[in-house]
């Protein structure tokens, strides 16, 4: 009795933390996959608060590189005194093209004036064409330590790019915040589209048995053996770009998962003494199927759905890749790795370093939670 | 050979013939039922209606739809895929160009995944539930969630952009030129011509992306590995052995390995799928020019008839990868019948 009592008292956290001591590595498995997912999809939900900008926006000059942006302001040597919060109308400012500078003039009021390289803004500056000029941070105190001429007159103006931009300008850290809601929606929804499918297809294939098990399980067995990816691709190049299009694309590869595991489960537990029980106390076939035996599918199924959807994952974004995914205004990380590719020559490794990063990270998260949860719900089944 | 396994190679085959219909029509159901018109996506908007009529008329679209199927049918028993939209050359000609070059990458992508997965899968297995399983167990998850194209493309930059020491791109170097086809295999044409120059050039454009494929496969072949190498353990004659003092290693990597490799053989049929999936996206990766590359750039011209003869391929290549698997796993196993 008292064991019992005092079982009351331990909190659910604590319970949870004893857990590890009960199944070992499995835990710590879960855990970690857990912990991944529980944050990234806090920031999915939160995308439109954390994301520092509009994903599509093109907000900062193309390529800047991880943690750039922000702009020094330089002047002539002693010329310029420019009180702090001052007007800024009729100063004419130099900038170059497709640096972050440029939109920068506007924003303050100033007059942009455009130069093609840094060589021409300099000469620009010292023969007084412009008053003032900008450049990037770090360039512009180094310019500024070594060139008497120059003077900074101010630094860490405009916006900061964590990760940097893309080609076209856009900030990547808002991309990939953004991104993680497109790829986290379609991988989930073909899941939930496949096991709809799936799980029912299996239920009856392995309690009715007979012809139509036959038939469903070698066609299921036909289609599971095709390489998905491929299969993936005939779809989605026959129904054309589009959210709801990819997600049904790929859920055709995983309704013979579900169905597999499902059927499977099912020969085996309509075996067991207390389905026979049922039966025998005259239980009716379809209460036997859904409050008998789909319950104790559910683990295994739950199992499936995490793995799923962490291949489903990878499977978006070889569509998107190869170019067969969503439209080019939904922001989306294999379509930002198809962009990235093309300029991986020139070195711009953060263009596609994220999102890698970004899908490995969440395609192991929901691995390492299916891999945890079949161990601990399914210890017998684990093996294979 | 008995009579028994005549039966089972049989039997085997004449399984695969309802499968290969399955697949047959699934290709045929999703190229030409779902929405989406072909002769309006190749026309592209602006076209008459005659001219979409006359084009359906070209390509048979206009012939009712179970004429259709029956014709599709009979002409992939024939192995005639059509004509390349775009290229008005046979898709098996195509494919006769391009298929080599996925077979070379796929033989040296799966020596690679061969090689680790056995070794870290029996190192895992002995060392059951030691640090080094579970870390072998976690590095493999991580392994096969790693996007494979995205793998090549952080190969390119380290090793091929930052470094300069391999290519990253291609089968060979642009002033080189294949001696004429063989086997269209590049390594393989070089060792039957002696040309060791050529070889040098081949193997080096195949090192990224074979190890690209590769790593991405040792993920789940390590997995399957050391799930068939516990299960041997297992078992009696392993503990016989040891009982009579037989080194650990001696145990593991000679008796448990040999037997845990039946069902091995079977995994790498299966892994075949995968092989050619992963295939696909690494020849995008690295512009290899093979099936995958085919495919992905039809798919940009709509060329629907090599897309589809493509994929044909692979379900016939697939069915027939599977009928060889089992067909060997009969003759290395007799307990295997029907």
């Amino acid at each position: 009795m008292q064991t019992v009592a005092m079982l009351d008292q331990v909190g659910l956290l604590r319970r949870f933390l004893r857990a590890r001591v009960w199944h070992g590595a499995e835990w710590y498995i879960t855990v970690l996959g857990s912990a991944i997912l529980v944050t990234v999809a806090t920031l999915t939900l939160l995308a439109p608060v954390v994301a520092p900008h509009d994903p599509n926006e093109f907000i900062g000059a193309p390529f800047t590189p991880p943690g750039g942006g922000r702009q020094a302001l330089l002047g002539r040597n002693g010329e310029v005194r420019i009180a702090p919060g001052a007007n800024l109308n009729g100063v004419v400012i130099g900038v170059q093209r497709n640096r972050n500078g440029a939109n920068l003039a506007k924003r303050l009021g100033a007059q942009g004036v455009r130069f093609e390289d840094q060589q021409a803004l300099l000469e620009g500056l010292k023969t007084g064409e412009v008053d003032l000029i900008f450049l990037d941070e770090d360039l512009g105190r180094e310019l500024v330590a070594s060139d008497s001429q120059l003077e900074l007159v101010a630094d860490g103006i405009g916006l900061r790019f964590l990760l940097g931009t893309d080609n076209l300008g856009r900030d990547i850290t808002s991309r990939l915040i953004w991104g993680a809601r497109t790829v986290l929606g379609v991988a989930l929804s073909s899941a939930l589209l496949a096991s709809s499918l799936g799980i029912p297809l299996g239920l009856i294939s392995g309690f009715v048995a007979g012809r139509l098990d036959k038939v469903l399980s070698l066609t299921m067995d036909s289609i599971y053996s095709f390489p998905g990816f491929l299969l993936a691709i005939a779809m989605a190049t026959m129904l054309g770009p589009g959210v709801i299009n990819v997600a049904i694309a790929i859920s055709v590869i995983y309704i013979p998962t579900f169905f597999r595991v499902v059927r499977g489960q099912v020969l085996s537990i309509k075996e067991q003494l207390y389905v026979e029980a049922a039966r025998s106390l005259g239980a009716r076939a379809s209460d036997i199927l859904t409050r008998y035996i789909f319950p104790n599918v559910i683990p295994s199924v739950v199992v499936v759905f995490s793995l799923n959807i962490a291949d489903a994952i990878l499977t978006e974004a070889g569509l998107s890749f190869i170019g067969l995914g969503l439209p080019p205004d939904v922001p989306d990380w294999g379509y930002d790795l198809s962009k990235g590719h093309q300029f991986l020559v020139a070195g711009r490794w953060w263009m596609i370093t994220f999102p890698g990063v970004l899908i490995t990270l969440v395609a192991a998260g929901f691995s390492l939670l299916g891999e945890g949860l079949s161990e601990m719900l399914n210890p017998r089944l684990s093996e294979t | 050979m008995s009579p028994r396994l005549w039966r089972y190679i049989l039997v085997r085959f004449i399984l695969t013939i309802p499968m290969l219909l399955i697949l047959v029509s699934l290709v045929f159901f999703v190229m030409r039922m779902l929405p989406g018109d072909p002769a309006l996506a190749i026309l592209r908007e602006g076209a008459s209606d005659e001219q979409l009529a006359a084009f359906r008329a070209v390509l048979g679209l206009d012939r009712p739809l179970h004429i259709q199927y029956l014709d599709f049918v009979a002409s992939v028993i024939r192995f005639d895929f059509g004509i390349s939209m775009t290229r008005n050359i046979p898709v098996v000609e195509e494919i006769k160009t391009f298929f080599p070059a996925t077979v070379e990458l796929a033989v040296y992508g799966m020596l690679v995944t061969t090689v680790l997965g056995v070794f870290f899968g029996a190192f895992a297995a002995q060392h059951r539930k030691s640090p080094a399983d579970y870390g072998i167990r976690v590095a493999s998850i991580i392994l096969y969630s790693l996007p494979i194209f995205w793998l090549g493309l952080m190969f390119q930059m380290v090793f091929g952009a930052q470094l300069g020491w391999l290519p990253v791109s291609g089968r060979l170097s642009p002033g080189m030129t294949p001696s004429e086809s063989i086997t269209g295999m590049y390594t393989v044409d070089a060792i039957l011509r002696r040309d060791w120059v050529l070889l040098g050039d081949a193997l080096r454009h195949l090192v990224l992306p074979s190890l690209t494929l590769g790593l991405v496969l040792a993920g789940i072949f390590t997995r399957l590995t050391r799930a068939n190498m516990l299960d041997v353990l297992e078992q009696d004659f392993i503990t016989a052995g040891r009982a009579r003092g037989l080194r650990e290693r001696v145990l593991v990597y000679k008796h448990g390995l040999r037997n845990a490799f039946i069902p091995i053989v079977t995994l790498l049929g299966l892994q075949f799928a995968l092989l050619l999936a992963g295939a696909i996206l690494t020849e995008t990766t690295f512009s290899w020019s093979g099936m995958g590359r085919l495919i992905v750039d039809r798919i940009y011209d709509r060329d629907f008839t090599t897309i589809q003869g493509s994929i044909l391929f692979f379900a016939l290549l697939v069915a027939g990868a599977s009928l060889v698997v089992d067909v060997l796993y009969g003759l290395l196993d007799p307990r295997i019948r029907y």
